[in-house]
């Protein structure tokens, strides 16, 4: 076992610099992921960590007219405290879903999103509402949307020697929302996975919607989602079948495996929306 | 490395590896075995402590990050006059617990009355979630919880008069 060396940097500017000094520095904020994929008695970890605890810059909340922009080191519970109506309901409801409440005072917005080696449960809420996500590098900060992380086969590609430091989610109006997760509802699995549709429906019109899905893989069709738009609700039986089945298509071409539950789920909210 | 924090009140330093973690240090350093190591995966709940105010599971937490915070084991909430609310309303509610799962329930309910002053059925429910024994029915721990917070609001009320 290697006896790691701690840092504890105060600024972005200086986790930037000791990540520029150590390339396999390791970014620990809640760590949830970290120690639950190494079991056992003493925790095996790299060489170099640096601890995001004391960064106030990255547990800051603003909100705007258009979007609330939320620090990448801010917990689960700490967001769930922002005071009602500050945020999306769809995405309130997602982190309520997520693991325990005691897990949720640890483990960070960042740390869900910035996970290397799947996608967590915030993603594809996040990607429905369309959220975007400061990066900081050496050449310095730029905005780029969720949907980046997630490479042209859906597999994750959060990009190397960057700084996820805040998340931006736009504030619009949606009259329905649901996340459902499948598998292990306590941690993720390889079967475990997050589906989340929102919509906005005007008299029984469907006036725009955005489903994704985030498991070992992450994909959303927006050309797929614009083909319901201006669709009545309910949906006649023979059309909701022809798009669930071009859904299911799409999505075997990135993960044949998933594609079953991801399109039982596109019915099964089709047909939530016409109830 | 020489971690310095708060251990129930008292200001403490402890020799550790980056490799430790919290439960393990309260365990073997200092003889606090309330918090048990058992998933090592942070879904049990028998690892439950409050760090800095906030229930969290010590499995979960390298020794490392706990340098300057305060961390109140059961050995801990024992001696506050809160842990008394709730004993009495443990008792008063019938509410029996097993020996693992009895501490991490407690400070569970003992961290949900210092942010809810009469919490909801749901928030109860939703408190204990984080502990993973079925021991003990929900009903009675929503009745322990309920009758814990009266006894705090009486408490409180008595001292806003005095």
């Amino acid at each position: 076992m290697v006896a790691s060396e701690i840092h504890y940097p105060a600024t972005v500017a200086d986790l930037l610099q000791l990540q520029r000094d150590n390339p396999s520095l390791l970014i620990y904020a809640g760590g949830t992921e970290i120690l639950r994929e190494r079991g056992g008695r003493f925790v095996d970890l790299p060489p170099v960590i640096a601890l995001l605890d004391g960064i106030s810059d990255l547990r800051t909340v603003n909100r705007t007219e258009g979007f609330v922009d939320l620090g990448a080191g801010l917990r689960m519970s700490e967001i769930l405290a922002i005071r009602k109506r500050t945020l999306p309901e769809a995405f309130v409801r997602t982190l309520r879903g997520i693991a325990t409440p005691a897990i949720r005072n640890l483990a960070t917005i960042g740390g869900n999103l910035a996970t290397r080696r799947r996608f967590m449960d915030t993603w594809s809420i996040l990607a429905c509402l369309d959220a975007t996500m400061e990066l900081r590098d050496a050449a310095g900060p730029r905005w780029v949307n969720v949907n980046r992380l997630a490479d042209e086969a859906g597999k994750p590609a959060f990009p190397v020697g960057a700084l996820l430091t805040k998340i931006r989610i736009p504030l619009e109006h949606w009259t329905h929302g649901v996340t459902k997760k499948t598998g292990n509802p306590a941690w993720p699995s390889a079967e475990s996975a997050t589906f989340s549709v929102i919509a906005r429906i005007d008299k029984s019109v469907v006036d725009s919607i955005r489903m994704a899905w985030a498991g070992m893989t992450a994909f959303r069709f927006p050309e797929l989602e614009g083909r319901i738009v201006g669709l009545g609700l309910p949906l006649d039986p023979p059309d909701r079948a022809r798009i669930v089945e071009a859904f299911a298509e799409a999505a075997a071409e990135l993960d044949p495996e998933s594609a079953p539950r991801f399109a039982l789920l596109v019915d099964a909210a089709l047909e939530l929306l016409g109830r | 490395m020489t971690v310095t924090f708060i251990l129930n009140g008292e200001d403490v330093s402890v020799r550790a590896t980056s490799g430790d973690r919290l439960v393990d240090v309260l365990r073997e350093d200092f003889g606090l075995l309330a918090a048990k190591a058992d998933c090592r995966k942070g879904t049990c709940g028998k690892c439950l402590v409050l760090v800095d105010g906030r229930l969290v599971p010590s499995c979960m937490i390298p020794a490392f990050k706990i340098k300057g915070r305060e961390v109140v084991t059961m050995e801990g909430f024992v001696q506050t006059i809160e842990y008394e609310d709730l004993r009495k309303g443990v008792e008063e509610a019938g509410l029996e617990t097993c020996g693992f799962c009895e501490s991490g329930l407690l400070l569970a309910l003992g961290s949900l009355l210092e942010s809810s002053a009469r919490p909801t059925r749901e928030e109860v429910l939703e408190a204990v979630s984080s502990v993973q024994c079925r021991c003990t029915d929900p009903e009675t721990t929503i009745a322990a919880a309920l009758a814990a917070a009266d006894h705090r609001g009486r408490r409180t009320y008595r001292r806003g008069r005095q």
